[in-house]
């Protein structure tokens, strides 16, 4: 897996607002295409990755050098694996839209709202959190020192 | 409306609900915890025999209400008669946080010299209402 460095905490909020209007975009439109891009997204993130994500590169260029500075770092790897969760819901929910399953596709898109909202509006990734309790268990995904 | 739509509101309401839970829970005194029967050896070492109160914060790097519960700690702890702050990072010893009961970072435990918990405190403390929650168990001086 390619290294990603530590990231200003204000940039994965700031895709998270995108990614909430693209989420509720999918949710008014039923578009499976819409999903599945932003499925994409998600996984280009996920496995490849945080450097692919263009809102990443939008909040660098126009956001960043208008707000304040700030020392503050977040670790990748919780990152990486919010994304992860989010590619599965974002999957599900395609193939719900796409093969006429609208109420799984509306489910599991309404879950992924709700987590990028929570993201978004109060700062809480629910995936980063999963993977901080899943890496107490599983020494594997401890941050190599 | 379509159920899309309604999915939406939906989302929405939970994040707002969410959001009053945690504005609600961030920095509260939780009293009546218990630390458990045995401190983790790196608490115990942590601990001032010499303080009436030791505020043992557990933190991880990449942490900014850490940061901020440090600064409003040890400068607390600089002014009141008995009362110590020292900073534990756990970020690679999850056990410790795992035997105290401890999921999120801040987190603040209020010890006194026996080593029993007074109180904890989620997130970036309120410095009044933590002051007063910890007053009858500082010698009566200041503060």
């Amino acid at each position: 897996m390619p290294k990603d460095v530590p990231v200003d905490p204000r940039g994965p909020r700031f895709s998270a607002w995108i990614t909430s209007a693209v989420l509720a975009a999918v949710l008014l439109t039923g578009s499976w295409r819409l999903l599945a891009a932003q499925a994409v997204l998600f996984g280009l993130c996920a496995f490849i990755s945080l450097k692919l994500n263009p809102w990443g590169h939008l909040y660098r260029y126009a956001v960043q050098p208008r707000v304040k500075p700030t020392a503050e770092r977040e670790e990748p790897a919780p990152l990486r694996f919010a994304q992860g969760v989010g590619f599965v819901f974002a999957l599900v929910g395609t193939i719900g839209y796409a093969t006429g399953l609208t109420a799984l596709g509306v489910v599991a898109t309404s879950a992924a709202l709700a987590a990028a909202l929570l993201n978004a509006a109060v700062g809480l990734c629910l995936g980063c959190e999963v993977f901080l309790l899943l890496r107490r268990r599983v020494p594997s995904l401890a941050r190599p020192q | 409306m379509s159920a899309g739509a309604w999915a939406v509101v939906a989302a929405v309401a939970v994040t707002a609900v969410v959001a009053v839970l945690l504005r609600w829970r961030e920095g509260r005194v939780r009293v009546g915890g218990s630390s458990g029967p045995e401190l983790p050896e790196a608490v115990r070492a942590a601990l001032d025999p010499g303080a009436a109160v030791t505020l043992v914060q557990l933190s991880t790097t990449f942490c900014a209400p850490c940061r901020h519960t440090r600064v409003l700690l040890s400068d607390l702890a600089g002014r009141v008669a008995g009362l110590r702050h020292v900073e534990l990072d756990v970020t690679n010893q999850p056990e410790v946080a795992t035997r105290l009961g401890v999921l999120r970072t801040p987190t603040t435990l209020a010890l006194d010299a026996s080593g029993a918990e007074v109180l904890r405190v989620g997130g970036v403390p309120k410095r009044d209402v933590l002051l007063e929650a910890l007053r009858p168990h500082l010698p009566h001086t200041n503060g």
